[in-house]
């Protein structure tokens, strides 16, 4: 379905999804994140990108998985935790993003189901806004299969053609939560599609960075597993993990208890977000560790995504959203990481 | 509750504790029986997720037999979080459970052919439950031996029981540094199996213990002429959710609690050696 909505009535659109929890991108403090919206107006579309990936809504940093107690003497009694069963809209997600969830599902929806990720999965709606300039000088997105304007992960994607928005549904989710506010939107006309399709070439051209060939990296880094590369690439990571915790498609995690009340005694079973960029994360109790040190660590990394998850789902597992290189305090940057890999040797 | 979710653990009681091992690397043998009917049926090599509320869960080998219905048994070494709290427990009290997990020794695909278990250490419980079901089905299977070491003598584990192996099958035991008494192999488990020559021919060997143990295990092997296919080995990785998804016990795409724990060496050695 393709509609126009004009930036006018765009609040009053969102006024109608009441029924559903919103988040859009806040500015709080310097900082883009998606947050909870209150009042339809108090949404924002006009922003770069969020520092954290919409992955937080889906799934979230710390998560309850059960709660356990222990009433009478023996038995402890365990209570499963689901997340609460309430329809989200995310408002304003851009195309890499909305891509990472693509490919977070494949992991979460394999062989073994993830019911907490599931649940929230399927109660969300995602709206995407293509990117009309890149938000980040560190985008790569045309670099990994993606676009600017790609459709992927999406059930309504906005185009700004700046007074109006060009909205295409793609699911009967979006098409759902269009009819809501169906009045408000009308047929787009022959300049509006001309208009988009110039906006939507004229994006991929503004893109700065790029994996050349990138076709040739995975069967490359199956040759590289020794390579002296990882040590001097690796050099000047501090092991503080933002790359992984910013990354849209990053979804390692940690099952961990946490004891509330020792009498009587009770707690929660927690998932929380997890790094293979720390040294512990691969430790054994005994003290020997597969990823002893911080070049094994980036290269798990970087295999994982431009290897392992290639050979395992057909897919890079990384969209190009830039974040990692961006906030790398170092300056590792896997674009340049990947141009070497490609021509080394 | 829903069935359908894969990390809510089964209460289960432990009904029997033995102390295997004491001192400062403690190992004791737990088995556990489910407080209510559960679907839980395992493979030889396969892993179970147990849990202390309170402390967390770790991935522990299965080391009794399918054969056996009554109760699941875990031998553990005292050496993290969760398994200090499992050697805190009482006989009676209520751990969870979920799984089983993995891949499984291919017992099946072995009928016929002589089994050569090598374990070292703690290495044995991850090979006990294969050992004891090829015994419990021993027309189906040639010649059995094992050869298993440990530091020292007070180190070994399961000790009656391989008194008891004695009288049905061959058993080579040795302890790493000479002690008073000891009358069988001095040396590591690596040079026992070159002393002891087991032969290739028609022969699958099944090895565990400490990673630096398995490598010299698989070389020594090979020196006596095994194929890469004949040698099997389980290997230990930390793991989380068990189900290939958490991503820390991979090696290359493999995800061991999933696509292992159980390898031959033909497979494992196309891996990343990382692990």
């Amino acid at each position: 379905m393709e509609k126009i909505l004009t930036k006018k009535s765009f609040p009053e659109w969102a006024e109608k999804l009441k029924a559903y929890k919103i988040y859009a991108p806040i500015l709080d403090d310097g900082t883009w994140s998606y947050e909870v919206i209150n009042k339809a107006g108090d949404i924002d579309l006009d922003f770069p990108n969020t520092v954290q990936a919409p992955k937080k809504i889906i799934n979230p940093q710390r998560e309850v998985f059960l709660e356990f107690g222990r009433s009478d003497e023996d038995t402890p009694e365990i209570k499963e935790v689901l997340p609460e069963e309430k329809p989200v809209v995310i408002f304003g997600v851009r195309p890499c993003d909305a891509k990472a969830l693509t490919l977070t599902d494949m992991v979460f929806d394999g062989d073994s189901k993830d019911v907490y990720y599931l649940k929230r999965r399927n109660q969300t709606v995602i709206i995407g806004l293509s990117c009309n300039t890149p938000p980040s000088p560190n985008c790569f997105c045309t670099s990994v299969d993606g676009s600017p304007h790609s459709e992927e992960g999406f059930d309504i994607l906005l185009t700004d053609l700046g007074d109006r928005y060009f909205v295409r549904s793609l699911t009967k989710k979006g098409d759902t939560l269009i009819d809501l506010g169906k009045a408000l939107f009308t047929a787009p006309k022959a300049n509006d599609k001309k208009e988009l399709t110039k906006i939507h070439t004229d994006a991929e051209k503004k893109l700065k960075r790029e994996i050349k060939d990138v076709a040739k990296i995975p069967p490359k880094l199956k040759e590289m597993f020794e390579s002296p590369l990882w040590d001097d690439e690796s050099m000047s990571c501090l092991r503080c993990g933002i790359c992984t915790y910013l990354c849209p498609t990053c979804h390692c995690f940690d099952i961990s208890d946490e004891v509330t009340s020792v009498s009587p005694f009770k707690g929660y079973r927690i998932r929380t977000w997890d790094n293979c960029q720390f040294p512990d994360f691969t430790m054994h109790s005994s003290g020997h560790n597969p990823r002893p040190d911080k070049a094994s660590r980036l290269r798990q990394r970087i295999m994982h995504k431009y290897q392992y998850f290639v050979e395992r789902y057909d897919h890079y597992q990384c969209t190009g959203c830039g974040r990692c290189v961006s906030k790398c305090p170092v300056g590792i940057d896997i674009i340049e990481v990947l141009n070497k890999v490609r021509d080394y040797g | 509750m829903d069935d359908t979710n894969v990390y809510i653990p089964k209460l289960a009681k432990i009904i029997n504790i033995k102390e295997e091992v004491g001192g400062a690397r403690p190992i004791k043998t737990f088995r556990t029986q489910f407080l209510t009917e559960t679907k839980f049926a395992h493979d030889c090599g396969q892993c179970a997720m147990l849990s202390v509320f309170g402390k967390g869960e770790c991935m522990i080998s299965i080391s009794s037999s399918p054969l056996v219905q009554d109760y699941l048994q875990f031998s553990i070494l005292k050496t993290g979080r969760v398994t200090t709290a499992l050697h805190d427990t009482q006989e009676g009290d209520i751990i969870g459970i979920r799984g089983p997990y993995g891949n499984g020794f291919p017992v099946d695909a072995w009928k016929g052919k002589n089994l050569i278990f090598i374990g070292g250490g703690i290495g044995l419980a991850p090979i006990w439950s294969v050992l004891q079901t090829a015994l419990g089905r021993k027309k189906d299977y040639g010649n059995l031996m094992l050869i298993y070491g440990a530091r020292t003598s007070k180190d070994i584990v399961f000790k009656e029981e391989l008194e008891e192996l004695r009288k049905e099958m061959t058993v080579h035991l040795s302890v790493d540094v000479e002690e008073e008494g000891w009358k069988e192999f001095v040396g590591f488990v690596p040079q026992n199996v070159t002393d002891k020559k087991p032969s290739q021919k028609n022969a699958i060997a099944i090895t565990c213990g400490p990673p630096i143990m398995i490598k010299f295990v698989i070389q020594a092997l090979g020196d006596l002429g095994f194929k890469d296919e004949q040698i099997y080995t389980t290997v230990e990785n930390k793991m989380k959710c068990g189900i290939g998804i958490c991503g820390r016990c991979n090696i290359g795409m493999h995800y061991v609690c999933k696509d292992g724990p159980v390898y031959s060496w033909a497979e494992l050695k196309e891996l990343p050696q990382e692990y």
